[in-house]
């Protein structure tokens, strides 16, 4: 019911902008947040599970995200991009996840960790050996290139937007996604021909 | 153009954001390049193997997670923004005779109706004024029942979640109101009028019929948060009938981890 109601308000009349609909939710009509929440909560969820390997955790951290954004809605200006903003605070969300999972390593150390990630159910795996073999080469990256593969390749955002979020030079990104791209190529072909199963 | 400038320029050609001439600049520069065509070709490769991957969906707890929480922070405001209405403008006594203020549209009426019901018995002059009190209670208690099973009868879930909360300041919901409370609880599409319902229906426990159709109810619910609810009531109120309910919904086996011990220790609590 809920998903009618929600897929009424994105294919009604005229469907609100993201930006149209946090101007709302900051203005006071909270309850706009429920159309952004169906929007993102399954790419959050994606790009949290890809950091972190863990379910559980992943959902734990979409729920921090809105708990966020209500918090700090009164911050939203109107000339950002919503999902700029959205991805700053699910970033802010990880490292702070980060750090409650280990608070002796530093941040940085953190970022260079791979996680260990939960087995896949047995069907799955079998269904999709190479789908494994992507993901296993993705987690032998360090957070911090794999963030920025996440958000690049799954999250649809673009090369300028990841430079914002990040507070970075454009530049800085294209050179970073090269040498990520390049990482996870190596690792994969290294899983590939060695122990594959 | 260099090695350098080239491979900064990979990112967009895999995306397909290069323009025309951003494209024949790199494709003119592999051409020449042995080292760079055969790195772009192992990034083609791994792109689109990533591409493989597929999307998962989260568990449905995230969602009934989110909504509880916007209810409460919408209910918080809400409180915020009636505790500073007396501030903005402090009304005068005046202001509560226009019959623009609802308010005093009903007690007006309340107040003719009143009139007109002691002008009736001053007129009949028979019955006690305790029986004419009682009677006029009844019909408060009457039209409240009224109004709750109409709001819940609304589209709009939270007008149905204030058609709950009406039907809590009721004394003794007659059959109706009871029926319009396990309808919301059993078959509500919302989780936070199906929670609402939990509530107010644990008001009632006493009533007869109310603690068989919670436990019926418990088979029926499939959202987490108004299952532990669930429980929780019937723990509370130790209700025997619970326990085969209980069992019957942890061997079905289709219980989140969480649920399945709320609904273990349940079991245990019950029989103690």
């Amino acid at each position: 019911m809920n998903d009618e109601n929600h897929e009424q308000e994105k294919t009604g009349r005229m469907s609100p902008t993201d930006n149209e609909l946090m101007e709302d939710v900051r203005d006071g009509r909270v309850e706009k947040l429920a159309v952004l929440f169906e929007r993102y909560q399954t790419m959050l969820y994606n790009f949290f599970l890809r950091l972190t390997g863990n379910r559980a955790a992943s959902e734990d951290l979409v729920q921090e995200v809105f708990v966020r954004v209500l918090k700090y809605r009164a911050g939203y200006l109107s000339e950002s991009r919503f999902n700029v903003w959205l991805f700053q605070i699910a970033r802010n969300a990880h490292i702070d996840h980060l750090r409650k999972q280990k608070p002796a390593l530093s941040l940085d150390e953190q970022y260079a960790e791979v996680p260990t990630r939960e087995p896949l159910p047995e069907a799955a795996y079998e269904a999709d050996r190479e789908a494994e073999l992507v993901r296993r080469a993705l987690d032998r990256l360090p957070v911090q290139k794999r963030e920025i593969l996440v958000l690049f390749r799954f999250q649809n955002l673009k090369l300028r937007e990841i430079a914002e979020l990040m507070g970075v030079q454009v530049g800085t990104v294209k050179a970073q996604v090269h040498r990520a791209l390049k990482e996870l190529s190596r690792v994969y072909l290294e899983l590939q021909g060695g122990n594959v199963s | 153009m260099t090695c350098e400038k080239t491979q900064e320029r990979f990112a967009d050609y895999l995306t397909g954001d290069l323009d025309e001439a951003g494209r024949a600049d790199v494709q003119g520069h592999i051409r020449a390049c042995a080292s760079c065509r055969a790195d772009l070709e192992d990034l083609t490769v791994v792109w689109a193997k990533l591409g493989v991957l597929p999307e998962e969906q989260p568990g449905g707890a995230v969602r009934s997670r989110f909504y509880a929480m916007l209810e409460e922070t919408k209910a918080q405001l809400e409180a915020e923004r009636k505790a500073a209405l007396p501030a903005a403008r402090r009304p005068r006594w005046t202001d509560w005779f226009t019959f623009r203020r609802p308010a005093f549209a009903a007690s007006f009426s309340a107040f003719l109706l009143l009139f007109g019901i002691g002008a009736g018995w001053f007129l009949s002059g028979a019955r006690g004024g305790v029986e004419r009190y009682a009677s006029l209670s009844r019909e408060v208690q009457d039209m409240r029942q009224q109004v709750a099973v109409s709001l819940l009868g609304r589209p709009s879930a939270s007008d149905r979640i204030q058609g709950i909360g009406y039907s809590a300041e009721i004394k003794t919901p007659n059959e109706t109101t009871l029926a319009a409370l396990f309808k919301a609880l059993d078959a509500d599409p919302n989780p936070n009028v199906r929670l609402a319902a939990v509530d107010a229906l644990y008001l009632f426990r006493d009533k007869p019929g109310v603690r068989e159709g919670l436990v019926n109810s418990l088979s029926l619910q499939t959202y987490p948060l108004v299952q532990v609810a669930l429980i929780d009531l019937l723990v509370e109120v130790r209700e025997a009938r619970a326990v085969q309910a209980l069992k019957t919904l942890i061997e079905a086996n289709e219980l989140t981890p969480e649920v399945k011990k709320r609904a273990e220790q349940g079991l245990k609590q019950i029989a103690a």
